[in-house]
C-alpha cells in the first residue's frame, strides 16, 4: 500500500495544449479516489502517467514518497483494469489472474493459492478453464479485477472499468469494485466520465476539465459545495440548475432578477458570498431538488410554464421555462443558453402537466452563487 | 326469385402483397454456381491430370499415346538425386520462412504498436520493395552475395529469399498487429513484460492465422521458384528439386514422363503445406475486412 502525489504533473502531446496541466493532487494510502469530467478532460492520460504508460512531460509523480517519472511500469507495482478489460485471449481465465505472477517468478504452488484466493472473492471459481471469449461481460470485468487484485499491488488503477457494462451490471460491479477495495484497503484512482459511479464509489473526486483539476473533495462536499459553475453543473443528475440573473441588493434584503421576475433571498447569503453589487449579472445555481412548487398565492416565486415532463417512476422531472415572461425586460439573458429551462425534480404523484404555469420557489437554503465571468463560486471559505 | 351474390372465391384476409416465392430461383442460381465452379476446378485440375496421366508411362509409349507402366517413376531416383534435391528445398524454405518470421513479427510489431520518429516513412520503404521484381535486383544481389563468398550452398538462397519474403511478412503482420487492441500490449506491460515479453507471449499466439500466411505463401513462393536457386546454390549437391528438374528437362534427350514424375512430387509438399494451413489462410489474407 502506499500513497500516491502528483505534483504540478503536465502532458503534453506534439504542439497542442497541455492534455493535462499541472495537475497537482494527493491519494492517501487505502483510499478510493475517482477522476471524473467529461471526455478529452485529461483523466485518462494521467491516469497513463501513473501506470508509466506515458512518459511525464513536466512535474513530480510520486508513489509511496519514491518518485517514478523514469520508473518503467513493470517496476511501479501498480496493477490496471482497462476499460476493455484486456483479457489475454489465448489463456484461460486462471491464466489471466496468474500471468502477473508468473512473469514476476513466483512458484507455482504460490500462484495456484493467490489464484484461487482471488477466484473465491470474486465468486470465479467455476469459471477457471474457460478462455475469456466464453464469458459474459461481467465475468470479463471480475477476471481483470482478479488479475489486479491477485498481484497485492501498492495501487489499483482503474480506466472506465465498467463502462462496457448493462445499466443494470453496472450497478452491481460498482458495489464489487468498491467491496473489494475496501476489503484490500489499496490506494485506488478510478477514471470515469459517469458522475454516478464517482458519487457513488470514490471516497473523494477529483473533477477534471480540460487538463486542469477543477476541485478535489468528498461526493457530498462537491455536490453542495462545488468551486465552480463546471463543476455544479457536471455533478449531479439531473445537473444543476444554472440561470444567470442579476443581483439587486438594498441595506437589508438581497434579490434575484429573473427576467421581470425578482426574487428574495435570504440575507445571510451577503455574508456568506462575495456578491456583486447591485447591477451586477451572477449565475444562480439551483439543484433541481430545490426547485419547489408552491401556492399561486405565495411570494418570492418564479412563473414558470411546463415545457416537459418526464416520469421516472420514483420521480418526476419538471423541465420549466421561466423565459415567457421576460420578454423585454431589462435583463440581458435571453442571449444566454444557460437560461433555457429549469429543471425541477417532483414526486411521483405530482399532476402537472405540460402546458401548466407553475409558481416555483427556490429553496432559500440552498441557492449557489458564481461569477458570471469566471464562473468560480462567490461562497466564500 | 332473389339471387345472391357469390361471394369471391379466394377474397384476400388483407391487402398485403404475396411474397413471390423465390426458392426455385435460389436453387436454379445453387446449380449454375456449382456448374461455374465444376469448371473451374477442372481447368485448375486439368494439369495435374495430365502429368499423372504421362508419368505413368514409358518414353515409348508417351510418344504412341498408349499404354500404362511405372518405369519412368522407377527410373527417376536413378536420373536424379530426387531426395537430395527435395531435403535441399526444404531446408531452404524452411530457413528463409524463419528468417523471414524473426525478422517480420518484431519489425511489424515495432511499426504498427511503437511510436518513433519517422516510422510511416520507413514503414513505406519497406513496403515498397514488396513492388520490385526479383529479376530487377537479382544481378546487384548475386554480385554482393558473391563477394561475401555465400554462393556456394545454401545460405546465399536463404539470405535472398528472406530479403525478398521480409517486406511482404512485415506488411501483413503490421496490417494485422493493428487490430490487436494496444491494451492488451499494455496490460501485459504493467503485469510486467517488456516489449518482446509482449510479442513472444500475447501477440505471436494470437497471430497465427497471420503466420500461416506468411508461412503458406513463402512456402509455395520459394519452393517453386528456380531462378535464385539456380544462381546462388552452385554446389549441385545441394541443388533444390526445381533445379534438378530443370536440370532433367534441359537434359540432351528429355524424358517427358519422367519430367512428370519428378515435378508431381516437387508439388506435393506445397500442396501439403497449403492444406495443413488452409484455414488460417483465409482468416490471415481476409483480415482487416470486417473491421
Amino acid at each position: 500500500m502506499a500513497e500516491i502525489d502528483f505534483e504540478g504533473v503536465t502532458k503534453v502531446f506534439g504542439a497542442g495544449p497541455p492534455a493535462v496541466d499541472g495537475l497537482t493532487l494527493h491519494v492517501n494510502e487505502g483510499e478510493f479516489m475517482v477522476l471524473v469530467g467529461p471526455s478529452g478532460c485529461g483523466k485518462t492520460t494521467a491516469l497513463r502517467m501513473l501506470a508509466g504508460l506515458e512518459e511525464i512531460s513536466s512535474g513530480t509523480l510520486r508513489i509511496g514518497g519514491v518518485v517514478v517519472n523514469n520508473t518503467l511500469p513493470k517496476d511501479r507495482d501498480v496493477a490496471m483494469v482497462f476499460q476493455n478489460y484486456a483479457l489475454y485471449p489465448n489463456m484461460s481465465v486462471e491464466k489471466n489472474i496468474g500471468f502477473a505472477l508468473k512473469i514476476r517468478g513466483d512458484s507455482k504452488s504460490e500462484i495456484k493459492r493467490k489464484v484461487d484466493e482471488a477466484a473465491a472473492i470474486l465468486h470465479l471459481e467455476d469459471y477457471l478453464e474457460r478462455r475469456p471469449k466464453a464469458l459474459s461481460g461481467g465475468q470479463r470485468q471480475r477476471v481483470a479485477m482478479g488479475r489486479a487484485i491477485v498481484r497485492s499491488p501498492r495501487a489499483f488503477l482503474m480506466d472506465e472499468p465498467l463502462s462496457n457494462l448493462d445499466a443494470k451490471l453496472r450497478v452491481e460491479m460498482r458495489l464489487e469494485i468498491a467491496r473489494i477495495q475496501r476489503l484490500l484497503g489499496v490506494a485506488t484512482v478510478y477514471v470515469t466520465h459517469d458522475q454516478v459511479e464517482a458519487m457513488t464509489m470514490g471516497d473523494r473526486v477529483a473533477v477534471m476539465r480540460d487538463g486542469k483539476l477543477q476541485q478535489v473533495d468528498t461526493p457530498q462536499d462537491l455536490y453542495d459545495r462545488p468551486a465552480n459553475e463546471f463543476v455544479a453543473g457536471f455533478m449531479g443528475s439531473p445537473p444543476m440548475n444554472l440561470i444567470r440573473c442579476r443581483v439587486r441588493s438594498g441595506e437589508d434584503r438581497v434579490e434575484v432578477v429573473f427576467g421581470d421576475q425578482v426574487v428574495e433571498l435570504p440575507w445571510h447569503y451577503t455574508s456568506s458570498h462575495t456578491l456583486p453589487p447591485s447591477g451586477v449579472d451572477v449565475v444562480v445555481g439551483v439543484r433541481p431538488e430545490d426547485v419547489l412548487v408552491a401556492d399561486a398565492s405565495s411570494t418570492n416565486t418564479i412563473k414558470a410554464r411546463v415545457e416537459r415532463r418526464e416520469a421516472l417512476g420514483s420521480e418526476i422531472l419538471v423541465h420549466l421555462s421561466h423565459l415567457d415572461v421576460t420578454v423585454g425586460t431589462e435583463v440581458a439573458t435571453r442571449d444566454d443558453a444557460r437560461v433555457s429551462t429549469l429543471v425541477a425534480k417532483m414526486g411521483p404523484r405530482s399532476s402537472v402537466s405540460v402546458g401548466d404555469v407553475l409558481s416555483v420557489q427556490i429553496s432559500p437554503e440552498h441557492a449557489h452563487f458564481f461569477d458570471a465571468v469566471t464562473g468560480a463560486t462567490l461562497r466564500e471559505n | 326469385m332473389t339471387t345472391l351474390a357469390t361471394p369471391p372465391d379466394t377474397a384476400p384476409l388483407d391487402d398485403t402483397p404475396a411474397v413471390p416465392d423465390r426458392a426455385p430461383r435460389r436453387k436454379v442460381g445453387r446449380w449454375i454456381l456449382f456448374a461455374v465452379m465444376l469448371a473451374i476446378a477442372a481447368v485448375m485440375l486439368y494439369p495435374f491430370w495430365v502429368m499423372i496421366f504421362t508419368s505413368l508411362k514409358s518414353e515409348q509409349q508417351f510418344l504412341s499415346g498408349g499404354g500404362f507402366s511405372w518405369l519412368s517413376w522407377r527410373d527417376l531416383t536413378s536420373v536424379i538425386p530426387i531426395g537430395q534435391e527435395i531435403l535441399s528445398s526444404t531446408i531452404v524454405c524452411s530457413a528463409s520462412i524463419l528468417v523471414i518470421l524473426v525478422v517480420g513479427l518484431p519489425a511489424g510489431f515495432a511499426f504498427s504498436k511503437l511510436r518513433f520518429r519517422a516510422s510511416t516513412a520507413v514503414f513505406l520503404i519497406m513496403v515498397s520493395a514488396m513492388m520490385v521484381p526479383l529479376q530487377a535486383i537479382l544481378m546487384p544481389e548475386f554480385v554482393n552475395v558473391t563477394r561475401l563468398h555465400l554462393t556456394g550452398g545454401y545460405l546465399g538462397a536463404i539470405l535472398v529469399y528472406a530479403a525478398l519474403g521480409t517486406p511482404f511478412s512485415v506488411f501483413l503482420f503490421t496490417t494485422y498487429f493493428r487490430g490487436v487492441p494496444d491494451e492488451l500490449i499494455e496490460a501485459g506491460i504493467v503485469d510486467g513484460l517488456g516489449y518482446f515479453g509482449a510479442l513472444w507471449r500475447l501477440v505471436v499466439p494470437i497471430a497465427i492465422p497471420a503466420i500461416a500466411t506468411v508461412t503458406v505463401l513463402q512456402f509455395i513462393q520459394i519452393w517453386d521458384d528456380l531462378l535464385v536457386g539456380l544462381l546462388f546454390i552452385q554446389n549441385t549437391n545441394e541443388r533444390p528439386i526445381t533445379v534438378g528438374l530443370a536440370v532433367l528437362a534441359a537434359g540432351r534427350t528429355t524424358s517427358i514422363p519422367e519430367l512428370m514424375a519428378g515435378s508431381l512430387i516437387s508439388a506435393v509438399p506445397a500442396m501439403v503445406v497449403y492444406l495443413i494451413f488452409q484455414r488460417y489462410l483465409v482468416k490471415g489474407l481476409t483480415m482487416g475486412i470486417d473491421r
